[in-house]
């Protein structure tokens, strides 16, 4: 009995797969007459051939719009129209690259100027010059502080 | 005029022929660039891209392929490209909703609904179930089997247009045949339709 209702699931499965090419008539002849017959006692198959069926008829009745009336005096306006927007197009597509570029190198030399100012000696020279260290040790001992307090 | 008039005409900047071009394979463009995008006024506005493309490059044209395999193969692109940059869009978009609350999807939803709105609730779910089936293919199966089943084209044709083998156009719609069947099987035992 399982092996029977294994048997026929494998049926089933190998019927599914062929229906779409059932439906185009792509199937070699005798594999026709099995998925034939095997379809004449399984309602399960049939209908999964009429969800196939409906769901490919979808392309038939989307086949062949109504042609649009204006579709040529659209076109007609575009190729006017497009010659202008694509020399601003050619026009914008080398500005921006050029503008981007001169903007990063000016990044780039503004970064480097302001580095080299901050690690240059002249600079930590006139910075150490200018900051008065203060030596705690110097102006207040730790040992004369704690011979106070005793 | 024949093709080969055409694509001078085209060439030396004639509108007269550039029409007439037009007229001829509107309606063959939009059905390719809806078969991807699957939204009517973005694949109007692609196929006008695809047209403005052929009226700028037309001196490119060397004449080897027809002129159809030439729009479909620029349609094709075209509309894949879209659907690449919608999908980056949608993932800013999604950033955007954690911020704003989701308010900016909701209204996408609700215009994209507004296209058809005779359309009985299952019909679109159906159609609804298709489109994200097809839409989660990998792009050169998706490419051959809308080409192949919105177009009806013959693997022949499908072959020039992605510039591949036949071998590989019978590969790719098998796979997306399969892929497509897995979907749908998914779906049925899930009864989500």
């Amino acid at each position: 009995m399982v092996s029977y209702i294994k048997s026929n699931k494998m049926k089933h499965k190998s019927i599914h797969k062929e229906l779409i090419f059932y439906l185009d008539n792509e199937l070699p002849n005798e594999r026709r007459i099995i998925v034939e017959k095997h379809l004449e006692g399984c309602a399960d198959c049939r209908s999964f051939l009429v969800f196939i069926q409906e769901s490919m008829q979808v392309i038939v009745k989307e086949k062949n719009p109504e042609a649009s009336p204006f579709f040529f005096t659209r076109l007609s306006a575009r190729l006017e129209e497009k010659p202008e927007y694509q020399a601003q197009g050619q026009w914008v597509r080398l500005a921006q690259p050029v503008f981007f570029s001169i903007l990063l190198t000016i990044g780039i030399y503004g970064g480097l100027q302001l580095g080299s100012n901050a690690s240059s000696e002249k600079m930590n020279q006139a910075t150490l010059s200018s900051v008065q260290l203060l030596n705690d040790f110097e102006s207040e001992p730790i040992e004369s502080f704690l011979l106070d307090e005793l | 005029m024949d093709e080969s008039q055409l694509i001078t005409g085209i060439q030396q900047g004639d509108r007269k022929a550039f029409q007439i071009l037009v007229e001829t394979y509107q309606r063959m463009v939009v059905n390719t660039c809806l078969a991807i995008v699957h939204n009517k006024a973005d694949a109007e506005d692609l196929a006008q891209d695809v047209f403005l493309e052929i009226f700028r490059t037309a001196g490119n044209f060397r004449g080897d392929s027809k002129i159809s395999t030439w729009l479909y193969r620029i349609a094709t692109n075209r509309s894949l490209n879209f659907i690449r940059n919608n999908k980056r869009k949608r993932f800013f978009q999604s950033i955007e909703e954690t911020f704003t609350g989701g308010r900016n999807r909701a209204n996408e939803i609700s215009e994209n609904n507004g296209d058809q709105p005779d359309r009985n609730i299952t019909d679109q779910q159906r159609s609804d179930l298709l489109h994200r089936a097809i839409d989660r293919l990998p792009e050169k199966q998706r490419a051959a089997f809308t080409l192949n089943k919105y177009e009806e084209l013959p693997y022949q044709q499908i072959a020039e247009i992605m510039e591949i083998s036949l071998a590989s156009v019978e590969s790719l719609i098998h796979r997306a045949k399969k892929n497509l069947q897995e979907q749908l099987l998914d779906c049925y035992k899930k009864k989500c339709v």
